[in-house]
């Protein structure tokens, strides 16, 4: 063994403390950042070296992951909340939709970020903006039940997409990168082609609806919105069981939809919950990750589900209720937004040892 | 054992207290009875109330008190009004055109948290006690003798049966109607001619007159008595509710339930009721505050405009006190599920048309909503406006059979600011 080595190129010494596996029972708090009032949302930039959040004020705070809590940028410049937030595919530009009907473009990393520009987008609420895989185009949706396709980096707007009768809550790309998927107020999925303006399809997940008979009134709607890397399935985080819309009473619900075949693949629910899923994401490994809020208490809750199964198999009990969460570009970490106006972080390993 | 008769005693309705204070009101001379005079010249006056309810508890911040980018502001903006100065929310933007018909009251506390308690305070003009709603006194001192309609008229899509009349007696009480449809079993009965039902009428109010002459409670055959009027008076105008709305209406109000509710509104209106009130429910937002009032004041604002449009360009808007009101408003604190909780402390109303100075804003809340800063009124101060805008004098007294009672609470007053 001597002699073979000393035949061949060193090998690459060892690391000293190689990255733990992931494993999500082992999930823990690696550091936590504060704002003063609750958040509506957050972003992971793709460097992986900022964290973004909306919040119940007018502004979006930046913080760097790995820095110190005290060090939180502030981009101003909407005039109502935010609860939509999305990058560049080169990392270098935030998009950041607002309730007062208009897209921001920001610089990520600039150390007093200025909009470079603030786009009329919408009549009422932008719910929901998305980049494009080609980083090409962007996808909104609004309060005048419009979905629409901007230039980038003009922010020219390209097309509108009409049909939804109701409040569209949150649009996303097919990874194909020809395709967009809105949901609705009603459980109303449509998929649009980009280049034709056509409807392609119509599909409905009315059971993340409900007409509370009592205040008539319509609660429904998707909280967050994602495709798989593959583009095979569409994760859509919301609740369903409406039982009283105007206290909250109803269950969180995730519903996995096969793309290809158009149909329903699976319906994630957790017993003993009442409240509502804000957040989803597909993990490289295979499960997928979801937040919610309880209708009732303070105790929001992160899931983990394996494919195929209904029933998480792991569940984290959060500090406060979870409006939001996104993976760092390793998916080694997650950035969880809550109520309480802590943005945390979470490792999905078991703690790594210093040094 | 007892029926309920919809009905109640005088003896039973006052309590002690309300009682004593209204005697020692009418004997010491604070306050005397409406006089027989003044009550005939305000039946002939043809005024008359809508009163808009937004059940549950509007947001005060989603509508007539924002407070944008504060702590508590919420996500909605204020906009400009026709009144220079005077802000709104923007889920308001049709009554914002039309803020010069209507005037503010931004420094109401009712000093609780209850849908019950407030509801009767705002309805009563008093925390306490059994008094009749702001409809029953109306009708008792305008409606014309021989109205076309029931003084008072309720259109909801769901509701409690309330003591509307109180001690008043029960030809004041509301007459509630669900939905636009004329109520149930309306129709005299096929097989009974008209000649038939005549004969039966009549011997049920000799029966009546005879039962009542043996020294019985009146209260019990007033009841039947009163329910057969109103019941008389809606046979005799069904097709206010059998007609479908004009498209051209339709297109103006919406065809959802509130919009044809107000559509018949504007009709009993027209059509000589005096006091109608709409509800429009949905505004206890404990959950999605922001979404659920989106969708609701989306109804409200463009619905209601119209109907004040038509008053007013009817002429009728002179005439007709109206009133936007709720129960309560809601916390200024946005809770864990983006909603808002009850809160009585600090909250808005609004009103205008007869009587009403226009364009005013009475009051203030502190900056971040939590608190009156200026002006406090309850309920007590807005019964007594409502009544002195409409020509009656509220610190005068029911004569109940001898006894009086004051209209309205007399440890409050009118807000003088607010009348012509």
């Amino acid at each position: 063994m001597t002699e073979a080595r000393a035949t061949g190129p060193e090998p690459p010494p060892l690391p000293r403390n190689p990255p733990p596996p992931i494993d999500v029972r082992q999930t823990h708090v690696v550091s936590e950042f504060k704002h003063d009032v609750p958040l509506t949302t957050c972003r992971i930039a793709p460097s992986g070296g900022f964290v973004f959040a909306g919040a119940e004020d007018l502004n979006v705070y930046r913080w760097t992951l790995n820095g110190t809590p005290a060090e939180k940028t502030v981009l101003s410049g909407h005039t109502s909340w935010v609860r939509s937030l999305d990058f560049s595919r080169d990392g270098q530009w935030l998009y950041t939709g607002g309730y007062d009907g208009r897209i921001g473009v920001w610089p990520v990393a600039h150390p007093r970020p200025q909009a470079v520009k603030m786009i009329d987008a919408h009549q009422g609420w932008v719910r929901w903006v998305r980049v494009s895989p080609d980083g090409r185009l962007l996808a909104s949706c609004g309060n005048d039940n419009l979905v629409k396709i901007w230039s980038l980096p003009q922010g020219n707007l390209l097309r509108q997409f009409e049909g939804h009768q109701r409040y569209p809550y949150a649009v996303v790309f097919h990874p194909d990168g020809r395709r967009i998927v809105s949901f609705d107020l009603m459980g109303v999925i449509k998929e649009w082609d980009i280049d034709s303006g056509k409807q392609l399809h119509n599909l409905e997940a009315k059971f993340m609806w409900g007409f509370d008979q009592k205040f008539r009134a319509d609660m429904g709607g998707a909280r967050d919105m994602r495709f798989s890397s593959d583009g095979k399935v569409l994760a859509v985080a919301g609740l369903s069981d409406v039982k009283n819309a105007f206290a909250g009473v109803h269950k969180p619900m995730i519903l996995l939809v096969d793309w290809s075949q158009q149909k329903h693949l699976q319906k994630l629910t957790v017993d003993s919950f009442s409240g509502l899923a804000w957040g989803v994401r597909f993990h490289p490994q295979g499960f997928i990750v979801g937040v919610g809020a309880p209708q009732g208490g303070n105790k929001g809750m992160i899931w983990f589900w394996k494919s195929g199964e209904e029933k998480p198999f792991h569940s984290v009990t959060l500090s406060h209720c979870g409006r939001a969460i996104d993976l760092t570009p390793d998916a080694r970490r997650l950035a969880v937004a809550q109520f309480d106006g802590l943005l945390r972080v979470y490792q999905l390993t078991q703690p790594e040892r210093q040094g | 054992m007892r029926r309920d008769y919809g009905c109640h005693r005088l003896d039973h309705d006052l309590s002690r207290r309300s009682f004593v204070a209204g005697t020692v009101a009418g004997t010491a001379g604070l306050a005397s009875l409406v006089s027989p005079g003044q009550a005939e010249a305000l039946r002939n006056s043809g005024k008359r109330i809508l009163q808009i309810y937004l059940q549950g508890g509007l947001s005060q911040l989603e509508s007539w008190d924002p407070k944008p980018g504060t702590l508590y502001g919420g996500p909605f903006r204020a906009i400009t009004t026709s009144v220079p100065g005077v802000h709104i929310c923007e889920l308001l933007p049709h009554v914002a055109q039309r803020m010069h018909r209507l005037s503010i009251v931004r420094s109401l506390n009712l000093k609780t948290n209850s849908h019950h308690d407030g509801r009767l305070f705002m309805e009563m003009g008093r925390r306490t006690g059994v008094f009749p709603y702001v409809g029953a006194v109306a009708s008792k001192y305008l409606a014309p003798a021989n109205a076309a309609l029931p003084g008072y008229i309720h259109v909801t899509t769901r509701g409690l049966t309330d003591n509307t009349e109180a001690f008043l007696g029960a030809r004041y009480a509301q007459l509630r109607l669900l939905g636009p449809k004329a109520p149930e079993d309306l129709a005299r009965p096929e097989g009974v001619s008209r000649v038939s039902a005549n004969r039966r009428d009549q011997l049920r109010k000799r029966l009546n007159r005879r039962f009542a002459s043996g020294g019985a409670q009146p209260a019990y055959t007033e009841a039947y008595n009163a329910t057969f009027d109103m019941a008389e008076k809606l046979m005799l105008r069904k097709k206010l509710f059998e007609a479908e709305p004009a498209a051209a209406d339709l297109s103006r109000y919406g065809k959802h339930p509130f919009a044809r509710n107000c559509l018949l509104a504007r009709s009993l209106l027209q059509n000589g009721a005096t006091c109608v009130k709409v509800t429009h429910h949905g505004y206890d937002t404990h959950a999605e505050n922001f979404n659920f009032h989106l969708e609701q004041l989306g109804e409200f604002d463009r619905t209601f405009c119209m109907l004040l449009d038509d008053l007013h360009d009817s002429g009728m808007l002179d005439s007709t006190l109206v009133m936007i009101m709720s129960e309560f408003g809601r916390t200024p604190k946005i809770n864990q599920r983006y909603g808002r909780d009850h809160w009585g402390t600090a909250w808005s109303v609004a009103l205008g048309g007869c009587g009403v100075r226009p364009g005013v804003v009475v009051g203030a809340t502190n900056k971040l909503g939590t608190e009156v800063s200026d002006r406090e009124i309850d309920g007590g101060h807005l019964f007594h406006t409502y009544f002195q805008a409409l020509g009656l004098d509220s610190t005068q007294n029911h004569d109940l059979d001898g006894r009086s009672v004051p209209i309205g609470d007399p440890a409050s007053a009118a807000i003088t600011e607010l009348l012509v």
